[in-house]
């Protein structure tokens, strides 16, 4: 018998109870694994597939929205002359219910614009000009709509004919219905709007001139903000919201596990107060008991975490693979972020252990003769 | 016998040993409990000699059961000075240590925990020595055969039977050999059958271990069996007389 038997007998004592505590635990850690895994994973593929498509600065109005706000083509003009700006493309993006998914993003590009370059035919072929009522679909949004070359899709008042089905190199691609601005325009009623601008600096453009260009666009652009692309998500009040809500409620649910683990720890002491008293009189030291309390919390939280860390993975997992949510999310489930969550999970343990540790040392061995 | 865990020395506060020739000596202590209104001892004065069997005997409600918390450093005495073969109980640097080595404790109602086998039972005081894992059960065992309970390892204190429980218990008084053992009514839960098997078994050890044994007990029978009988009344100690040698 090693002083883990002793834990391990402490907690096995009240399988229902322990289990529950497990159980509360594990609820909030995969809140936490969701939630922060989710809108982790949203603004990683959003920076990845700005990359994809070689895009450096973004301009655009995102206010508190999460579409951005249209506003008229002519930017491009006003900014085209910057130094260091290699190339431009107007976008017009929508987050839409398309057919059978409930919500996809449709993003229409200026036709001629580099943002078609990084997109790699699997089958069909482009549209032939700017005017063909014709759409690609990412291969992710091809699986979610059940499309294929050939069939046509009703965008809007729009009847169009899907010509090719593209690898975007990035999810957030790869989940789009990509087509000519100008058809976009028209079927939403959009025409001469935009509501992005994608940029591309020249080689060699340092980090400090990248910024100083966006500086200067926002000078000459006042109806939209320029931002470098990768923190062009990040940087939406929408995003910053959902981030602070999924924080805020991690942290709700980790209060949680606190008191419910502390409530069973002091519960496990008063209910062992003569037993614990029979340990300091056969000589326990008083760091014994305390350690012997905080072992059994952490190990509580341990349980929990690992428990948590699963069932918030595995359950993200399934729901994006819903079909309304398929190729919209696509969480970061990365080993850092479960490391983090089983690590804060056994922190809940300790940290609700310390009261009813404290409760426990302050207990007279004197006790144990009083029958 | 001398512990062979540790120099007893080295739980007590100050190294030079007092070089006392009495294990306790209890001068003038008194003990009021918080309310001040009961006062459970009133000026004992008592000094064991080491491989003394002494029983505590008095009404209930006299003092015993302090008493005997005030020599295991269960609890402090509200005056006077009591001290272990010359150095004071109160003042112990840790008092973990000596109940772990240098007391045995055997209660009443056995106290064994539930939660772990009979083995893991007397294992629980080793944890204070410098036993490894594979020496404290093996030490556990061997206690465990002494008492005649060999058979019964594994089992839960639960589906025992109360002398057994309470072989159990001094097995597990036994675990660190201790100097001293203090034992509180440890047949009161016990037919008579299994009183006097276990009073056996307590008798062997004293003689056997040349251990000091202090038994508290209201039961006259039981205290003849000591070498030595006080008597308390009122917190105080009213009689002490030796018996003329413990029977055998
Ligand atoms: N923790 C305590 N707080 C207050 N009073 C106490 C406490 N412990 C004991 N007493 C009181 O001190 C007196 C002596 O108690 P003690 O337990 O020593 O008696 P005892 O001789 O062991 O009796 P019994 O034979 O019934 O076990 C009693 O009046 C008891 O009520
Ligand atoms: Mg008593």
């Amino acid at each position: 018998m090693t002083f883990f038997t002793v834990v391990a007998r402490g907690l096995i004592r009240r399988p229902v109870r322990t289990g529950l505590t497990v159980l509360g635990i594990s609820v909030g850690i995969a809140a936490v694994v969701a939630l922060v895994g989710i809108s982790r994973g949203f603004s990683k593929s959003w920076e990845t597939g700005m990359k994809a498509r070689g895009t450096d600065i973004v301009v655009s109005n995102m206010g508190s929205s999460i579409i951005p706000k249209p506003f008229s083509t002519s930017i491009i003009d006003r900014i085209a002359h910057l130094p260091h700006i290699a190339a431009t493309c107007g976008i017009l993006v929508d987050l839409t219910s398309v057919e059978n998914a409930q919500m996809i993003m449709v993003s229409a590009r200026q036709w001629g614009g580099f943002s078609w370059n990084n997109l790699k035919l699997i089958s069909g072929r482009m549209p032939r000009d700017a005017e063909e009522p014709a759409v690609l679909l990412g291969r992710t949004a091809a699986d979610v709509l059940k499309k294929k070359v050939g069939d046509t899709i009703e965008i809007e008042t729009g009847e169009l004919s899907v010509v090719g089905i593209v690898d975007g190199d990035a999810w957030v691609e790869n989940g789009s219905i990509i087509l000519a601005l100008p058809v976009l325009q028209k079927i939403t009623g959009n025409a001469g709007k935009i509501n992005a601008v994608d940029i591309r600096v020249t080689p060699s453009t340092s980090a400090g001139e990248v910024q100083l260009l966006c500086e200067q666009i926002d000078k000459l652009v006042p109806e939209a903000r320029a931002v470098v692309a990768s923190e062009n998500i990040t940087d939406s009040e929408v995003y910053r919201m959902a981030q602070a809500m999924s924080w805020g409620t991690s942290l709700l649910a980790v209060l949680v596990g606190v008191l419910g683990v502390m409530n069973t720890m002091l519960m496990t002491v008063f209910e062992r107060t003569q037993e614990i008293c029979v340990l300091l009189a056969l000589g326990w030291q008083r760091h014994r008991i305390i350690r012997m309390v905080l072992w059994e919390s952490a190990t509580l939280g341990l349980l929990g975490g690992l428990a948590g860390a699963l069932i918030g993975a595995v359950g993200v997992k399934i729901l994006g693979m819903t079909p309304s949510l398929r190729g919209l999310l696509e969480p970061d489930l990365s080993v850092r972020l479960l490391a983090v969550s089983v690590a804060i999970a056994v922190g809940v343990g300790v940290v609700s252990g310390l009261y009813p540790a404290w409760r426990s040392s302050r207990l007279v061995p004197s006790r144990a003769l009083q029958n | 016998m001398s512990n062979h865990l540790s120099d007893p020395a080295s739980a007590l506060e100050t190294a030079p040993t007092g070089q006392s020739q009495y294990l306790f000596e209890a001068i003038g202590i008194t003990k009021r409990f918080e309310d001040g209104q009961v006062q459970a001892l009133r000026m004992i004065n008592l000094r064991v000699m080491p491989g003394e069997f002494v029983a505590i005997t008095g009404p209930s409600g006299c003092g015993k059961t302090t008493l005997l918390q005030m020599l295991g450093a269960l609890d402090r005495p509200t005056k006077g000075s009591l001290l272990y073969r010359g150095n004071s109980i109160p003042d112990l640097r840790d008092p973990s240590r000596y109940r772990a080595l240098e007391i045995g404790f055997i209660f009443q109602a056995f106290h064994l925990l539930p939660t772990f086998t009979v083995l893991e039972n007397v294992q629980i005081p080793m944890f204070e020595s410098h036993l490894s894992a594979s020496e404290r059960k093996a030490r556990a065992a061997a206690l465990l055969k002494s008492v005649g309970l060999s058979n019964r390892l594994n089992h839960f204190p639960a589906k025992l039977s109360g002398g057994e429980r309470q072989r159990v218990a001094i097995a597990r008084s036994l675990a660190n050999s201790p100097s001293v053992l203090l034992a509180d009514e440890p047949t009161g839960n016990l037919d008579s059958e299994n009183a006097h098997h276990i009073l056996e078994l307590i008798n062997r050890l004293h003689h056997e271990q040349k251990m000091t044994l202090v038994l508290v007990t209201h039961d006259m029978d039981i205290a003849q069996r000591a070498s030595r009988i006080i008597h308390m009344k009122d917190g105080r100690i009213v009689a002490d007389h030796q018996t003329g040698g413990a029977r055998e």
